[in-house]
């Protein structure tokens, strides 16, 4: 008996939900903007803290962030998420006729799924690294005419590394939890309607 | 010439609701086709053709009646048998190509392999020498964009062949084309039925594809009006 399934596997999906990304990499752009803006306001306003921490363990004054600007990042964060939900809406908009052409093909819901939430993957991770980047450059100015730009050499780096980790975990999270609800709606597409569907 | 059969209708039928009203788009019909038959489907717009194409394609399900393919009734198929059947079984033409826009030709026709779960190598082989059977050897890493109307559409009768499918399904296959190009694509969907016995069926208005197929189905307002 003849296996009767259809495939996608994992490094197929990564090469399609790439080759999507690159090809479309005007909005790939914005949306990994979105998501490196919300996050390196979270990376600096932490590594602040960090350098704060630092300078005062190396006897310096202990200086702390106000309160107030961790409501700000949950909001800058909740402001991303929302963003790309509806970058990621206008994107299976496009993409309508493309993914009843896939279902013709053999794809299944869970494919077209996993095809949007790689790309979401991807713009999280390259957001959570520019983020990160674009964070600690912020962190670094606004501390360093305070406590000198060398704080940067003296903090632990164990401190920094679980930072970048964090930031990098926390971009995919979003990105990918924005792109959920896109992704179940790109997945129901009935193909008949999808295909005849005019933009 | 006798057939086994490959396609079955029986009293089909497709109801759509449109705006409170009922439209029947398919009111019983009942047709068989054979293995390595070419058929055309013509008809008013209006009349039912782009509806018996998705039912035979498994895109859509009969409100009524039924619809089996090489013997087995496909409305009692599951999502994943389905999707099986319109992998393997059943090869799309459309009338404006659907070819996926960021992908190249040659990875456009491989894409029906990846979801076969035919290896990679093996998928782009045989995805380039389709290609090269429909003509474009030398446009494999071109991108739909930078194709011709008619050179699209022979990627998309490559694509449609990937999986070496029983039956070929296509929907107005020259309705975006001149009369020049649109004979060399009939010309290529005639030579592959009565090459490789492939199971042609083909919605149409254009005479010479009407000509060339071996029995014509004549359809008007959900119904088989006389076939020929």
């Amino acid at each position: 008996m003849e296996d009767r399934r259809v495939h996608l596997s994992f490094s197929e999906a990564f090469r399609l939900g790439y080759s999507h990304l690159v090809r479309r990499s005007g909005r790939s752009a914005l949306n990994v903007a979105s998501i490196a803006l919300g996050l390196s306001f979270y990376t600096s306003l932490l590594l602040t803290d960090v350098f704060y921490q630092t300078h005062a363990a190396l006897g310096g004054a202990r200086l702390n962030v106000e309160q107030t600007y961790y409501w700000l990042v949950a909001i800058a964060l909740a402001v991303s998420v929302v963003g790309i939900t509806n970058a990621m809406l206008i994107s299976v908009q496009e993409r309508v006729k493309e993914i009843g052409t896939m279902k013709c093909l053999g794809a299944l819901n869970a494919h077209i799924t996993l095809l949007f939430l790689i790309e979401a993957l991807l713009q999280g991770l390259a957001g959570g690294v520019i983020g990160y980047a674009v964070g600690a450059a912020a962190a670094l100015l606004t501390v360093g005419f305070g406590t000198g730009f060398d704080i940067i050499l003296k903090v632990p780096l164990a401190q920094t590394l679980t930072l970048f980790a964090s930031s990098i975990i926390l971009a995919t999270l979003l990105s990918t939890a924005a792109t959920l609800y896109p992704a179940y709606r790109a997945s129901r597409l009935d193909p008949v309607e999808a295909l005849r569907y005019e933009l | 010439m006798s057939f086994d059969t490959v396609i079955e209708l029986k009293g089909l039928k497709r109801l759509y609701t449109v705006g409170g009203e009922d439209v029947k788009a398919l009111d019983g019909v009942d047709l068989e086709i054979g293995r390595g038959e070419y058929v055309s489907l013509v008809g008013p717009s209006g009349s039912g053709k782009t509806t018996l194409f998705n039912m035979i394609g498994g895109l859509d399900r009969p409100t009524g009646g039924s619809v089996h393919i090489d013997g087995v009734d496909i409305s009692r198929l599951d999502a994943y048998e389905l999707a099986w059947l319109r992998c393997r079984r059943i090869g799309y033409i459309f009338q404006n190509f659907n070819l996926i826009t960021v992908l190249t030709a040659l990875e456009n026709v491989a894409l029906p392999t990846v979801f076969a779960g035919t290896p990679r190598e093996e998928g782009l082989r045989k995805a380039g020498k389709l290609l090269k059977m429909v003509g474009l050897g030398e446009r494999l890493n071109h991108k739909p964009t930078q194709l011709s109307a008619g050179q699209q559409q022979r990627v998309a009768i490559a694509r449609a062949l990937a999986n070496d499918p029983a039956i070929i399904l296509a929907d107005e296959p020259t309705g975006n084309l001149d009369l020049n190009t649109g004979t060399e694509i009939i010309d290529i969907l005639h030579g592959l039925n009565k090459n490789r016995g492939l199971t042609l069926v083909a919605a149409t208005h254009d005479l010479k594809m009407i000509k060339a197929s071996d029995r014509v189905v004549w359809l008007r307002d959900g119904r088989v009006e006389r076939i020929e």
